[in-house]
């Protein structure tokens, strides 16, 4: 039985519970999840939407394959988007830039905030490269009008700029600027915008199935107590205090 | 630690340019600068502007020019052009993408026609291009007007809509919402039946129901028969999906979804008018405000649609705490110049009716903020602060208490009647005429700062509108103010101005100039002394301006003026008298007979006040005038008046009739007992 099935069996069952503070245990609660019928294609479905929206062109490729699931969205357009995550993820963020104008070039011209981070990650990368002086002269050319055509940037703009006035930047006050979880949160800001503008959802749904699982036990909690799934990840359920 | 001379280094835009001008540079170099360029400029306004400077946009124009011809050679190079295509289009489109200038630049060296030709293209990515840029250029208010109401272009309009490619039908939903403006256009497209197909693409992707609501909004404003066709029954239940689409995902959708319910609702009274569907609007609307994005700075003015002028969407945005939410933002520090603006568009309209919202809005101290706002950098945001001063200040309860005639806000206001845009002077104006009546008589402050000098220097200003608004604020500047202050604004003000105010070419000019001299004169026998001076040259100017005038509201005020200088001693009278009834010539006869006939009553009652106190007992010369007006067949006029409709003209009437018989019977009989 995948965990799938059991989570979502899980939150089927909450939606039938009756009012009143009860014990339920695990042996009635197995029973009831068992009349809980989930149809395959459905999680099929999501998990395909799953990995288009986070781009595993290779995997949704397989799934296909193996499934019969057919794509929302035309796998050859997850490729182009995939190379403008990892060219962002590896720090090669005007490769990144010239591939997104190539997609679709009003992505940039339209999001400010999106081009404003990406000029941020390439001074980003120049410092960490050590290029003093290039990144000076970048800050000087390409960041500085950004901060003039809108002053909300400018205090993340003075935050990054920062980082030249340290000898140690790892340990600095900006130093996780450097980090590659800045990296990561620019590529899925490139990734949400490039998914917008194919008029695609930028959130897989997934998540937001979990989150209903975890909101409905709180709220079953005010009524009984029953088995629960407390890690995600492995679903399993864990007795309730007797 | 020399930089390494590696492809990260941009070319220097002069280089750039001059690779693409030049007939030696081979073409697939130029497709490389065409490529380098368009990552440039793309999300980059400094650098956009840069190379317009630099004359890019007629380059990259004629080339785009050179490969469509050329590209219609075919051959192996087909795939080359196709490149250059798509590259050029691209650039052509960054340059119009939000820049005024960009836009014009692009027209004038005739991309328009080119990009045109684009759309039919058989490679999908060189039409997506034209259509891109298309679209781009159609979101400016510099895009060409299209002509609906030729066949041949509404024929194009719907093939464009009709096409499975969506920025092509983007670019035809983008037309219909900037060139449509006249009733007759929204007529064409309607019975061409792209409503239907509008609404088709209302259930496609996020990009179409953005473009199809903003289209719809465009063709059923102000227009109830589009609006009506739109809700009919061919178009399915099109109003239905459209009050779906309020719940949305996208923040964007449930703005134009907003948007354009708010255009049907406006239009036709008799759509959308139950109490559900208002709340709804409003509470979407205010949790859009929230938005941190473009959508958050377009919110206010789409809820000041909704809100403005209608007393029923005020009250119910109260009370959903618009006003404590609009304040949350206010402090939660400085915003871009739109959003401000938005903001104090809102509290304005809140307050254009209702004291609860006035109060609220005084007890949340917002105007702490209009100081600042009052001297912003944007002119629409001055504007906007100072309409919602002329607002709030309508609250008789805070304007008596003083909250408005203070250093805060009279100082920068005052500073605000020689801003260099105009319609800020008018805004400051009305928010100054209403700031002014003051009953509690604080009105040196605005004296002090040079308020008076500043009003009466606009009062002589070329545009009627601030002439207006100007004597207007002196107007009510003046109103029961101490004499000490009468002379102060007499000295600023003139004789010889206020005669050529009187007598200026606008009847609103004349009117307010009118009653600016009726709150002169009105109080103290020094009063009029101070107005009238020597020659009397203003009494003469209000005279002729009577007999001379057509409009109502101007002859009103100017025999209110008379009546109260009528009040005054002998003298007085006898100088109203003389413009009255001069002794040579009917026509002055006529005025006065003329205006207690009119129709108007507030006119007949005006003329008997003049009436009333040039016959009023225990004047010497009362006698004398009583017979004067007799002989000028007075009587029977009253007589016809004393079972007027009217209160106000029945009681004058009497009294004057009263008057007059009473002096008539009193000199009948003394002359009588003479002889």
């Amino acid at each position: 039985m995948s965990l799938f099935f059991i989570v979502i069996r899980q939150l089927a069952e909450f939606q039938a519970m009756a009012s009143s503070k009860k014990v339920i245990t695990r042996e009635e609660w197995e029973k009831r999840l068992s009349n809980v019928k989930v149809r395959k294609e459905d999680m099929n479905k999501l998990v395909m939407n799953f990995l288009v929206t986070e781009g595993y062109v290779e995997a949704a490729e397989k799934f296909r394959l193996e499934s019969g699931t057919e794509p929302d969205i035309d796998l050859a357009t997850i490729t182009d988007r995939m190379a403008v995550k990892k060219a962002v993820q590896s720090g090669n963020v005007e490769d990144a830039i010239e591939k997104v104008n190539d997609l679709n070039p009003e992505i940039l011209d339209t999001n400010p905030q999106l081009f404003f981070h990406l000029q941020q990650q390439r001074l980003i990368e120049l410092i960490r490269n050590g290029k003093v002086e290039e990144a000076l002269e970048f800050a000087q050319e390409e960041l500085a009008p950004r901060g003039e055509e809108n002053q909300g940037f400018l205090e993340e703009l003075e935050r990054t700029v920062a980082l030249l006035a340290f000898e140690d930047v790892t340990n600095c006050p900006v130093g996780d600027l450097l980090d590659i979880s800045q990296r990561l949160k620019t590529a899925s800001e490139v990734n949400a915008a490039i998914l917008t503008s194919q008029s695609h959802e930028k959130d897989p749904k997934l998540p937001s199935l979990l989150k209903m699982l975890i909101w409905a036990q709180n709220q079953l909690d005010e009524k009984a107590t029953y088995p629960r799934i407390n890690d995600l990840s492995t679903a399993a359920l864990e007795d309730p205090a007797v | 630690m020399p930089t390494s001379a590696t492809s990260n280094h941009p070319s220097r835009p002069e280089d750039l340019i001059g690779r693409l001008n030049s007939a030696h540079t081979p073409y697939e170099a130029k497709l490389k600068a065409l490529r380098d360029l368009k990552n440039q400029i793309i999300g980059n306004r400094t650098k956009k502007l840069a190379f317009l400077k630099l004359g890019a946009v007629p380059s990259v124009v004629s080339i785009l020019s050179s490969a469509a011809a050329a590209q219609g050679g075919g051959g192996d190079n087909r795939e080359f052009y196709e490149s250059v295509l798509i590259q050029s289009a691209a650039v052509i489109g960054s340059f119009a993408c939000g820049l005024d200038a960009g836009v014009k630049a692009v027209l004038d060296a005739g991309a328009f026609p080119l990009l045109l030709s684009l759309i039919s293209h058989l490679n999908e990515k060189v039409a997506d291009a034209g259509a891109r840029s298309l679209k781009l250029i159609y979101q400016s208010k510099r895009a060409p007007k299209y002509e609906f109401l030729q066949e041949k272009n509404m024929e194009f309009l719907l093939s464009l809509l009709n096409s499975k490619n969506e920025n092509v039908t983007g670019l035809g939903a983008n037309i219909i919402t900037h060139s449509c403006q006249t009733t007759a256009e929204q007529q064409a497209l309607s019975e061409a039946g792209v409503i239907k197909r509008l609404v088709g693409l209302l259930g496609g992707s996020i990009n179409q129901k953005d473009a199809s609501l903003e289209s719809l909004a465009a063709m059923v404003k102000e227009n109830p028969e589009v609006s009506a066709k739109f809700m009919g029954p061919e178009n399915g239940r099109a109003l239905n999906v459209v009050i779906e689409l309020m719940k949305d995902k996208h923040p964007r959708t449930r703005l134009l979804a907003c948007m354009c319910l708010i255009s049907i609702r406006n239009t036709s009274t008799s759509y959308l008018q139950d109490s559900g569907i208002k709340n709804s609007l409003v509470s979407v609307l205010l949790e859009l405000l929230d938005d941190p994005g473009p959508v958050g700075d377009e919110a206010p003015f789409v809820l000041s649609s909704l809100i403005t002028e209608k007393e029923d969407m005020q009250k119910i945005a109260f009370n959903a705490n618009l006003i404590e939410k609009l304040c949350e933002h206010l402090n939660a520090g400085s915003y871009q110049a739109k959003r401000l603006q938005g903001i104090f568009l809102l509290l304005g309209d809140l307050c254009s009716k209702l004291e609860c919202c006035r109060d609220r809005v005084l007890d949340l101290q917002v105007l702490n903020f209009v100081t600042e706002a009052l001297a912003h950098d944007s002119a629409e945001v001055r504007t906007a602060a100072c309409n919602f001063l002329k607002n709030v200040s309508r609250s008789v309860k805070n304007l008596s208490a003083g909250q408005f005639m203070n250093e805060a806000v009279a100082v920068p206001l005052v500073r605000l009647l020689c801003d260099s845009s105009s319609s800020v002077q008018i805004a400051a104006l009305g928010a100054i005429s209403n700031i002014v009546v003051d009953f509690m008589a604080h009105k040196s402050v605005l004296v002090q700062c040079g308020g008076v000098k500043q009003l009466v220097q606009l009062s002589k200003s070329m545009e009627s509108a601030i002439r207006v608004n100007a004597v207007w604020a002196l107007r009510n500047l003046t109103f029961l103010v101490s004499y000490r202050c009468k002379e102060e604004i007499l000295l600023e003000l003139t004789s010889a101005t206020l005669i050529s105010l009187i007598n200026d070419p606008e009847p609103s000019v004349q009117g307010q100039a009118l009653a600016l001299v009726r709150n002169l004169v009105d109080g103290t026998l020094n009063s009029i002394n101070y107005v009238f001076g020597e020659d009397g040259a203003v009494l003469h100017a209000i005279a002729r301006q009577l007999r001379s005038t057509s409009k109502v509201e101007v002859q009103i005020q100017g025999m209110y003026t008379l009546s109260n200088v009528a009040s005054g001693n002998e003298l007085h009278k006898e100088a109203v008298m003389n413009q009255l009834l001069p002794q040579a010539g009917n026509d002055a006869e006529k005025t006065l007979v003329k205006f207690l006939q009119s129709t108007d009553s507030r006119l007949c009652t005006a003329t008997l006040w003049a009436l009333i106190n040039l016959t009023f007992p225990g004047s010497p010369g009362t006698c004398r005038r009583v017979t004067e007006l007799r002989n000028a067949g007075i009587i029977t006029q009253l007589k016809n008046m004393i079972n007027d409709h009217c209160l106000d003209v029945k009681l004058r009437a009497r009294m004057a009739l009263g008057q007059l018989m009473i002096f008539g019977s009193v000199w009948t009989w003394y002359t009588s007992i003479k002889v």
